[in-house]
C-alpha cells in the first residue's frame, strides 16, 4: 500500500523479457548449426567406413564385415562403435571416449606410424565392458537348448566376490578372426559355442 | 503203446522244466540302457549317442547316468570344435560316410576332438577352471622338469616316464604332421596334462569319464591312484589316521551326491575325505579346485618351505592366511585348542625335519661335490645321491606328511624312524669318503638311462 508509487515505474512483462528472448535467441543462432554440425561429425566419423579409411582399422573392417556381427538372419548389424565404445547411456564417457581416442589415433598415425594389431587386439579385450555386448545380448539366462551357457552366464551376471568376468574373456576371435568365407549365422553348420577361457 | 506214450509225456515234461529253469536263470547278454531322444537335442548329437550306445555301451552308460545326460548336455557340447581345428580327429570323420551304419550319414557330420581340456570344461564352469588353473596339479610338469633329476639327468627312459611319472603327472599332447595324435603323449589324464589349446591338466583325473561326478570326486578313491606309494603314501596316511578309520566304519552313510556348495560336515559326512579338507567348501570357507590353497607348508619339497617360498611354483598366497582357511575347515569338528595344538606338533616336525635331518645332509652332500668325491654329472649312479634322494623324498615327505595327516606309523615307523638309520648311515659313508679321501664309486652299469634331457618347450618359453 505505502508503495503503491512503484506502479508508476513498473515495465510490462514483454519489456522486461525480451532483452533475454533476444539473447536467447541469438544463443540457438549460434549453438544449434555448432550442435548440428557436432552431431553430423559424431556419425560421420562413427562408420564402419570412416574407421576402415585408415590402413591400421582397414583389415578389422574387412574381417567384420564377413563375421555373424554382419551377417545374420535377425539382419541385424552391429557397427564398431556398439562395441568398442562406452555404451550410450554413459554419453560423457561415449564423447570423451571418443574424441580421446580419435585424437591419440591420428597422433600415432603420423608420429609414430606403428601398429601392432596383436597388442591392439589384448588392449581392446581389455578396454571392453560388459555393458557393451549386454545392450544387445540381454536374454541371457533363459537358453534352454544351451543348458551350459546358463550356467556359464550366471557365473558372470551374478559373479562370485573374485571371479568377476568379461564377455570377451570366453567370447573371442569372434568378429576380427582371417576367414576364407564370409560367415552367415543362418546357415552356419557347426553351431556356435564360446571357447572357454582366454587366460587359460 | 501206452508205455512210449509215458515216457515220451515224461520225457517232455523234465526238458520242459530244464527250459523253465534256463530261462528263470537270468542271461548273459547286455542289458541296453534305453534312450529316448524326447528333450531338445540336435540331430548331430542324437546321432553321436545312436551310434556310440552300440560301439562305446560303456561310454554311453557313463554318460546317461551322469548329471551332464540330466541337464541336456550331449557328447557335442564337449567334444566339438570348429572346422579347421588341428586337433580333428580325422578318422572319426569317415563314419560318416558309412552306409553300414544307421546314423553314418554325412548330415550328421561335425567337426569333434577327442581330448576335451579344462579349457573346454571352462565354457560351462568357468571358476572351477580357473581356481585349477592356480593350482599345483595343473603346473604339475613344470614343477617336476624344475626339482627333479630323473627327468633332467635322463636318469630314466621314455616309456618309464610314459608309463609310470607322466600317467599322473601329464604328458605334452603332441600331434603329428598326419594329424593324429602321438601316441606317446595319449591317452592321458595326468592333472598337469599340456593340451593343444595351451589349457593345463584334466578334469577327468579326478571326475573320471564320462560320468565326470561330484560324489566320486569327493571320495578318498579318486585321489589314491596317484598319492600313494613310498614318495607320498597320502592314501595310505590317511587310511590309518582317524578320519580314513571313521571314512570306512561310516561311509555308507555318507551322502556324497549332495549338491555343490552344500556337502555338510556332521550332516552329510562323519570325517572327512581328502577332498573335504583340501577343496569342499564348509561353514563360511567357500570350495575351491585349487588343491594349493589351505596349505601353509610345502612338506613334499626337499627343504620344507612355505607355499609362497616354493621357487618351483610360488603360490601366491599368504601362508598365514592358507592356515586360517584350513583352520576353518577342521574346527567344524574341533575345538580351538585341539587344532592349535595339532598345528604345533607339525610346525614342530617340520622344523626338526629342515634343520637336523635335510640341513645338516645337503651341506654334506655340497661340501662332497665341492671336494670331488661326489661326481655331479649324472644323479643316482652314485650311492650316496640315492641315500640323499630317499632322505628327503622318501622318508622325509613320510615323516611330514604322517605328522600333517595324523598317521603315527608313518610319522614314526616309515618317517622319523627311516630318517634316523637313512641320516646315520650316509653321513656314515660322507664322512668316511672325506677322511680317507677316496671317491665315490660311480655306477657304471646304472640302467635304462636314456630319456629325454629337454625341457618341453611348450613350457618352458625362451
Amino acid at each position: 500500500m505505502a508503495k503503491g508509487g512503484d506502479s508508476a515505474i513498473k515495465k510490462p512483462f514483454w519489456k522486461k523479457a525480451i532483452k533475454p528472448a533476444i539473447l536467447i535467441a541469438i544463443g540457438i543462432l549460434i549453438a544449434f548449426p555448432l550442435f548440428s554440425m557436432s552431431y553430423f561429425t559424431m556419425v560421420r566419423t562413427s562408420t564402419p567406413d570412416f574407421c576402415g579409411s585408415c590402413h591400421e582399422i582397414k583389415p578389422a573392417v574387412v574381417a567384420w564385415r564377413s563375421s555373424s556381427h554382419t551377417n545374420n538372419a535377425s539382419g541385424v548389424v552391429v557397427d564398431c562403435m556398439d562395441c568398442h565404445l562406452p555404451a550410450p547411456q554413459d554419453t560423457f564417457d561415449f564423447f570423451f571416449a571418443k574424441t580421446y581416442h580419435g585424437i591419440k589415433d591420428v597422433a600415432i598415425h603420423f608420429f609414430t606410424g606403428e601398429y601392432d594389431r596383436e597388442k591392439a587386439r589384448n588392449n581392446a579385450y581389455a578396454a571392453f565392458d560388459n555393458r557393451e555386448c549386454q545392450k544387445c545380448h540381454r536374454n541371457l539366462l533363459n537358453m534352454p537348448y544351451k543348458r551350459g551357457a546358463m550356467l556359464a552366464h550366471r557365473s558372470v551376471l551374478y559373479a562370485k566376490p573374485g571371479y568377476e568376468k568379461k564377455c570377451v574373456d570366453c567370447h573371442y576371435d569372434l568378429v576380427h578372426s582371417e576367414r576364407g568365407l564370409v560367415m552367415f549365422r543362418q546357415t552356419r553348420k557347426v553351431p556356435y559355442q564360446a571357447k572357454g577361457l582366454r587366460q587359460l | 503203446m501206452r508205455r512210449t506214450l509215458l515216457f515220451f509225456t515224461i520225457g517232455l515234461l523234465v526238458l520242459g522244466l530244464i527250459v523253465i529253469t534256463a530261462m528263470a536263470q537270468q542271461p548273459n547278454f547286455a542289458k541296453v540302457k534305453e534312450y529316448r531322444i524326447e528333450r531338445s537335442v540336435p540331430p548331430e548329437a542324437q546321432a553321436c549317442i545312436e551310434c556310440h550306445r552300440t560301439t562305446t555301451p560303456g561310454v554311453f552308460a557313463d554318460w546317461a547316468k551322469s548329471r551332464h545326460a540330466n541337464a541336456n548336455i550331449t557328447c557335442l557340447d564337449c567334444h566339438l570344435i570348429q572346422p579347421g581345428d588341428r586337433d580333428i580327429a580325422q578318422d572319426h570323420e569317415k563314419y560318416y560316410s558309412r552306409s553300414d551304419m544307421p546314423w553314418g550319414e554325412t548330415k550328421y557330420k561335425m567337426p569333434i576332438a577327442s581330448i576335451v581340456t579344462p579349457k573346454d570344461c571352462s565354457r560351462c564352469h568357468p571358476d572351477e577352471a580357473t581356481q585349477y588353473s592356480k593350482s599345483k596339479h595343473a603346473n604339475t610338469i613344470e614343477i617336476m622338469w624344475k626339482l627333479d633329476p630323473w627327468l633332467n639327468k635322463g636318469m630314466n627312459s621314455d616309456n618309464e616316464r610314459k608309463t609310470g611319472c607322466f600317467s599322473c603327472h601329464g604328458t605334452v599332447i603332441k600331434i603329428d604332421e598326419n594329424g593324429k595324435i602321438d601316441p606317446d603323449t595319449w591317452p592321458n589324464a595326468g592333472v598337469g596334462r599340456l593340451n593343444l589349446d595351451g589349457s593345463k591338466g584334466a578334469c577327468t583325473s579326478c571326475h573320471t569319464r564320462h560320468r565326470f561326478s561330484v560324489a566320486e570326486a569327493r571320495m578318498p578313491e579318486a585321489c589314491d591312484q596317484c598319492h600313494l606309494g613310498p614318495d607320498h603314501p597320502q592314501i595310505e596316511i590317511y587310511e590309518e589316521s582317524k578320519h580314513g578309520t571313521l571314512y570306512h566304519a561310516y561311509k555308507s552313510e555318507y551322502n556324497f551326491n549332495a549338491a555343490g556348495g552344500t556337502w555338510t560336515p556332521g550332516v552329510d559326512y562323519r570325517a572327512p575325505t581328502c577332498a573335504a579338507c583340501h577343496m569342499s567348501g564348509s561353514g563360511k570357507e567357500p570350495t575351491s579346485h585349487d588343491v594349493t590353497s589351505r596349505l601353509s607348508w610345502e612338506t613334499q619339497a626337499p627343504l620344507t618351505v612355505r607355499p609362497q617360498d616354493f621357487k618351483a611354483f610360488p603360490s601366491g598366497t599368504n601362508w598365514q592366511d592358507e592356515r586360517q582357511k584350513m583352520k576353518n575347515i577342521c574346527s567344524a569338528c574341533h575345538g580351538d585348542a585341539w587344532i592349535d595344538d595339532f598345528y604345533d606338533g607339525f610346525d614342530k616336525a617340520v622344523e626338526e625335519y629342515n634343520e637336523v635331518y635335510f640341513k645338516p645332509a645337503k651341506a654334506k652332500l655340497d661340501e662332497l661335490y665341492d671336494k670331488g668325491l661326489l661326481d655331479k654329472t649324472k644323479f643316482f649312479d652314485e650311492r650316496l645321491e640315492v641315500e640323499y634322494y630317499e632322505l628327503w623324498h622318501h622318508e622325509g615327505r613320510r615323516a611330514r606328511m604322517g605328522a600333517m595327516m595324523m598317521a603315527p606309523d608313518y610319522a614314526w615307523w616309515h618317517g622319523f624312524y627311516e630318517c634316523k638309520l637313512r641320516f646315520a648311515n650316509y653321513m656314515e659313508e660322507a664322512n668316511h669318503l672325506i677322511e680317507t679321501g677316496q671317491k665315490a664309486y660311480v655306477a657304471k652299469d646304472f640302467p635304462n638311462a636314456t630319456g629325454d634331457t629337454q625341457r618341453p618347450k611348450a613350457i618352458f618359453k625362451e
